[in-house]
């Protein structure tokens, strides 16, 4: 799963501590997002989304995996 | 509370519960340490629930749920073959030819059975460890930034 959080962030200009504070996840888990290394759960995406208002579409993009 | 405060009590409880558990040795009496162990866990919860800043999310979670199935599954293979050793010893049949004879310290003594669930709670408890390493690496713990 690739995301542009932080594409998002860098337009709205906020750090990762702000973004989890406002999702409250800690900044380790933004983060572990970024980077691809955890896939948040439908919630968190749908709280992320919101936040940045844009369509979940718009910053999580699909691709297959093999989790575990 | 923040997060440093909380391992400096756990290690505090984990030290005294170490002095208390030499002083039930001393005194031969084993019910101290069971009550100050059970007390002390109690203890850590309730200073674990007072920590402000945010620890436990879903990604926390996730790697908490991972590694206790993990460990689960490699445990109980190891749990399950050492009770049908302790299981085939308390059976007590006598092989043929019959064993030379030992006196009468031969045999598992009963006393060996704490010993033996000593060792596989630290089996576990580094079985544990040792996916939660794992697995915190896999969903990027340890990971630094860019900003």
């Amino acid at each position: 799963m690739k995301n542009k959080i932080r594409v998002h962030r860098a337009i709205h200009e906020i750090t990762q501590e702000d973004l989890a504070a406002a999702v409250r996840v800690s900044r380790q888990t933004i983060l572990a997002i970024e980077k691809g290394k955890y896939i948040p759960s439908l919630d968190l995406a749908f709280r992320i989304a919101n936040y940045f208002r844009v369509p979940l579409e718009e910053l999580f993009i699909y691709e297959e995996v093999n989790e575990d | 509370m923040n997060r440093n405060t909380y391992y400096i009590f756990t290690g505090i409880i984990a030290l005294i519960l170490v002095g208390i558990l030499w002083w039930s040795i001393e005194i031969g009496n084993p019910l101290p340490i069971e009550i100050a162990f059970v007390l002390g866990v109690v203890l850590i919860y309730l200073i674990r629930s007072r920590i402000s800043s945010i620890i436990e999310d879903e990604r926390y979670s996730r790697i908490t749920e991972k590694a206790a199935v993990r460990t689960l599954e490699v445990f109980w293979v190891i749990f399950f073959a050492s009770s049908i050793g302790a299981f085939v010893t308390s059976l007590d049949k006598h092989p043929f030819p019959p064993p030379i004879p030992r006196g009468p310290a031969g045999g598992f003594p009963i006393r060996m059975f704490g010993l033996v669930q000593l060792i596989l709670l630290c089996t576990m408890i580094f079985l544990y460890v040792g996916f939660r390493i794992y697995y915190s690496r896999k969903y990027g713990e340890w990971d630094t930034d860019e900003e």
